[in-house]
Order: C-alpha cells, then structure tokens, then sequence
C-alpha cells in the first residue's frame, strides 16, 4: 500500500481540462518534486490533492482510502495539508494567530501547544515576531509564516506550493533547508516548484509535469542529469 | 496600576455612566435619541459578525429587523403572545432565512454578496408592502400595524416612560458585546476572520468556511430579529417603510464602515458618531433636505475611508492606550518613589 497514490485523474476549470490521466506515487517519508513551467497545472494538481478542486475522474487513495471526493477538512484531518502558492497569510492577525489558526482541525487542535514549540524551535524568526501583525514582515519571513502554519495542522503529508516565489536567492537556499529539515523529522513533503535546481537537490525523486501530464519521472539525481531538463528548465 | 486594571476600572466607569445617564438626561427627546444611539449600536453590532468577521458586506440587515417586529407584533396583536415570546420566535424564524439567504449568496463574491442581500430585503419590503393578508396573519401592507398602548408593563414589554426602554436596550447592547468579545476570542472567531480573508488558505487549513459564515449569519439574524422587537414595542408602530428599509440597511453599513468594522468597539463609536449628526440633521433639515445624513455619512465615510481605512476606533484606540501607559508608568514611578 503506497502512502499516496494518484491514479488516472482527468481535473477541469469548467469546459477546460488541465490534467490529463495523470498517476503518480508518493511513498512515506520521502521528498518528491513536481516541476514544470507556468501553466503546466502543479498548482491545480495540488489543489485537486487537498480537495479544493475535484477531479473529473480517476482515484486519489492517501492511506489506502480514497480521498478523491472529499471536502477540505476531511482531507486535512487524514493527515494532508496544502501550503498555498503566495502565502496567503491572515495579514491583520498576529504571526502567532496566523500560527494558531493551523491548528484549527480536531486532529491538530489538542496538540497546540506542543506544535507551537517545535515550530518555533524549527523557526526560530517567528518566535522573536510572534506578536507582530503578519502584512508588517519581509516577505521571505511570510513564507516562514505560511510553512509553520501548515506544519501547525500536524501534516503526515505536507504539500508546498512553490514555497521560493518571489524570494532572495539567500531567502531561497534557507527556505528550501526548512523543508529539508522538516522532512527529516519524519514528514512526508510534496513539493512544487519552478525552482528546478534546488527543489530537486533536496527531493528523493521527481515528476515533470507539462500541459497537465506527467512527462517523465525518476529519482532526482537522474532528472537532474538529464539533458532534457538542463536544457528546458536548468538553462545549461 | 497595571494596565488590564486600568481598562477594567475605565470598563466600570463606562457602565456607571451609561446606568446613570437617564438621572441626568431628563428630556424624552434625548433619551429618545439615545434609545436609538444604543438600538444602532446593537444593530451594528449585530451585522459585525456577519459584515466585520466574516469579511463580506451584507446590505439588507433590515429585512431581519422587520422580521423580528412583525412576528413578535402579530403574534401579540393577534394571539396575546407575550412579546418576549414573539422576540424568541422573531429571531429563530430571522435566523432560518438567514441562513436560506446565506446558502446561495456566500459563493458570491464582494459586491455581488451585497447586491444579493440588498434584492432580498427590497423584495421582502415589496412584497409587504403589498400582502394585506398572509394566511391567518393580518399584515396590513403598507398602512403597518400599530400596538395599541393599553397595558404597560414587563410581561408586555410595553412602558409608559422612556427610562425602561433605555434600560431594555443598554442591557441588549451589552448582551452582544460581550458575546462578541467571546466569539472574537473562540475558534469560531478565528476561522471566520481567516475565512474572510484569505478562504482558499482557510479551507487549506481545514476550516469549513461556508460553514462558519453561516452560523454567524444566523447568529446575527437571529439577534438582529430581537432589536426588530425592541422597536417595535418602542414605536409601537410599524410600517414596512419604516423598518425594512434599505435607509436602515445602508445606515448600519455607514456606521461599521466608519467605526470600524471586525472590531468590537468599531460599532458603538460609530453609532456615538454618527447617530447624533442623523437625529440632528432630521430636527434642522427634516422639511428641507430629507435625507441630509445619508449625505453627510456619505462625506465622511469617503474621509475616513481615505485616511483610516480601519475605521475610526483605530485612532481612538491607539490614543486609549497611549494615555494607559502613560498613567501605567506614572503609577510605576510612584510605587518606585
């Protein structure tokens, strides 16, 4: 039984398909990549994961049961939870309520105060701005923000929506070692990027994804090598 | 003195104040104003939850106060129900259609949300305005119904003086507030606030967002519904004109927007801005300019929203704190002498 296992789902904006039967396996504690360029539907597959969109067709199974028809919260108490591209903070509240708010479902909610601990130890930034309101920080610690919120809701899977957009190259090289981190202490990441190099260099294996279909897979050292993508997305 | 004391000894002189307002005011025609400051305040209050928490902009807020008068009013008119009891039915039947609007209308987004609510509580009034009898019930249409004065009391909600229907309100409106301040601390509260703002991260995070805008929308029906009560038994008369219109709607709206909406002193500054300058305006340009409020809550809604986008109680309570600390650190260096 894999941890997560997509398999053959066709996802639609209205008449528009997006993804097209695409299948693939995510095993429990590993680090997988999806890349791709704009458009090529990473944001849509993750929102159809986490239950934002509904698939047309095909079978999502997380844990052995199917989550394909799923709402939101039920997705998030069975252990999955989307960090969405662009942070998306509550920007009036405090980093700390920002924090807080993650806890929210009924799995995540008796453990809040531990939670917030290992975030903080984890995110030691946010600790010294915890009683700052969310809009008034730099936007590499926003995304700090937005990652510790996920983490606040106990994730077994934890999806990342491009977590470097926008961000200083040194703010990139510290984001992308918080997620190494965080999978090292024993959650699952799925991480989407556009960022090729370096989310491959963390991840253990990797999809591209173009024009919602799944182009080639392997581990990530391979993709890495391939001429294909050092032409198409590493620009060598 | 600590600074929690000092909030808690101003919260005690506050209430002191507002208990003994009427030993002082003694003409009716001002505690008939202030009647309505603190009815306004509640209403506000009220569509807070909804306008402030939630983050959408309802527009027919009315439609739930005429709800509540006319229940309550016909059930006592016709069946001798004691208002009280009609108030209960008022509310819990404004909450339902609260939540009948709600279902269809929370998927829209911004002004759509409002033209929504608006087209509701306008057709509600038409249709009133134009049923003389619904059923058993006797509506009367656009001539309204009136209470007749007869017997004053409690269990009749009925009071020959202005001080008990200021008491009746003062009570209602601390009511409110104070379960606004606990849902504003409740996860109710934060999922609302997260839901308002950001609802695709909110339902990321697991919160069932059209479910928690709900339950506020039928809590602040609900509690709408009761003011509806409260003014009818303090007119004693209504008339759809009079209370569900979209003046009113749209009043509530100016005195959140102003006062600041999602905070929970936003609401009662407002009305104690804004309520003055509308009873005012009527007693000095009643026969000339009718109307002359809603343009000058138009003039300063466009200031404020200009220079203080949170609305007022931003400023006001940022003064606040800065004179408790500066008595905080008074009181410090004394207790250090």
């Amino acid at each position: 039984m894999s941890f997560l296992e997509v398999k053959n789902i066709d996802v639609f904006y209205d008449d528009v398909q997006v993804i097209f039967d695409l299948s693939l396996t995510v095993r429990e504690g590993e680090v997988v990549s999806i890349i791709g360029g704009n458009g090529a539907g990473k944001s849509t597959l993750l929102r159809t994961l986490s239950g934002l969109m509904q698939a047309a067709s095909g079978e999502i199974l997380f844990e052995g049961r199917g989550i394909q028809a799923a709402p939101p919260e039920e997705i998030v108490e069975r252990g999955i939870v989307h960090v969405p591209e662009g942070r998306r903070l509550f920007t009036l509240m405090t980093v700390r309520d920002n924090l807080e708010v993650g806890a929210y479902n009924r799995r995540a909610a008796p453990h809040l105060h531990r939670t917030l601990e290992e975030v903080y130890t984890l995110l030691p930034r946010l600790a010294e701005r915890q009683a700052q309101i969310a809009m008034t920080l730099s936007g590499g610690e926003q995304q700090m923000v937005a990652i510790g919120r996920g983490l606040m809701a106990k994730p077994k899977l934890l999806l990342l929506d491009e977590p470097s957009l926008g961000l200083a190259p040194i703010l990139i090289k510290s984001i992308f070692e918080t997620v190494r981190k965080i999978a090292d202490q024993g959650t699952t990441v799925l991480l989407v990027e556009q960022d090729v190099h370096h989310s491959l260099s963390l991840s253990d294996r990797g999809y591209v994804l173009e024009h919602g279909r799944i182009v080639m897979e392997g581990p990530a050292g391979e993709l890495l090598a391939d001429p294909h993508i050092k032409s198409a997305y590493l620009g060598i | 003195m600590k600074p929690e004391k000092i909030n808690r000894i101003a919260l005690v002189l506050l209430s002191a104040a507002a208990l003994g307002l009427p030993l002082v005011v003694r003409s009716a025609t001002y505690l008939h104003i202030l009647v309505l400051l603190y009815f306004y305040a509640y209403l506000t209050t009220c569509w807070n939850l909804v306008g402030g928490f939630a983050g959408v902009l309802p527009l027919g807020h009315a439609a739930f106060v005429g709800i509540g008068a006319y229940t309550s009013t016909i059930l006592s008119l016709q069946y001798g129900v004691s208002p009280w009891l009609g108030m209960i039915v008022g509310g819990l039947l404004a909450a339902g259609v609260g939540i009948l609007i709600g279902l269809p209308t929370f998927k829209l987004r911004g002004a759509y949300f409002a033209l929504a609510t608006i087209a509701f509580s306008e057709g509600l009034r038409v249709m009133v305005e134009n049923i003389d009898r619904l059923g058993p019930f006797t509506i009367n249409g656009p001539r309204g119904l009136q209470i007749p004065p007869l017997d004053t009391g409690l269990t009749n909600f009925m009071f020959a003086g202005k001080e008990p229907y200021y008491y009746s309100i003062l009570v209602m409106l601390a009511g409110v507030l104070f379960l606004t301040y606990r849902i504003s601390r409740s996860k109710l509260g934060y999922a609302l606030n997260a839901g308002g703002e950001e609802p695709e991260a909110a339902m990321a995070l697991g919160i069932d967002v059209a479910r928690t805008k709900l339950i506020a929308m039928a809590l602040s029906s609900f509690l709408t519904a009761l003011a509806g009560t409260f003014y009818a038994q303090f007119t004693l008369y209504i008339h759809p004109k009079s209370i569900i219109s979209l003046d009113l709607s749209f009043e509530i709206a100016f005195i959140a927007l102003i006062g600041g909406r999602g905070s929970i002193a936003g609401p009662v500054l407002g009305a104690l801005l804004l309520r003055p300058v509308s009873d005012f305006s009527r007693i000095y340009f009643g026969d000339t300019l009718p109307g002359m409020h809603l343009i000058i809550f138009g003039v300063v809604l466009i200031l404020v929203m200009n220079f203080q986008p949170r609305g007022l109680q931003e400023p006001l309570t940022r003064l606040y704190q800065k004179v408790v600390n500066r008595l905080f650190h008074w009181g410090a260096l004394e207790a250090a002498r």
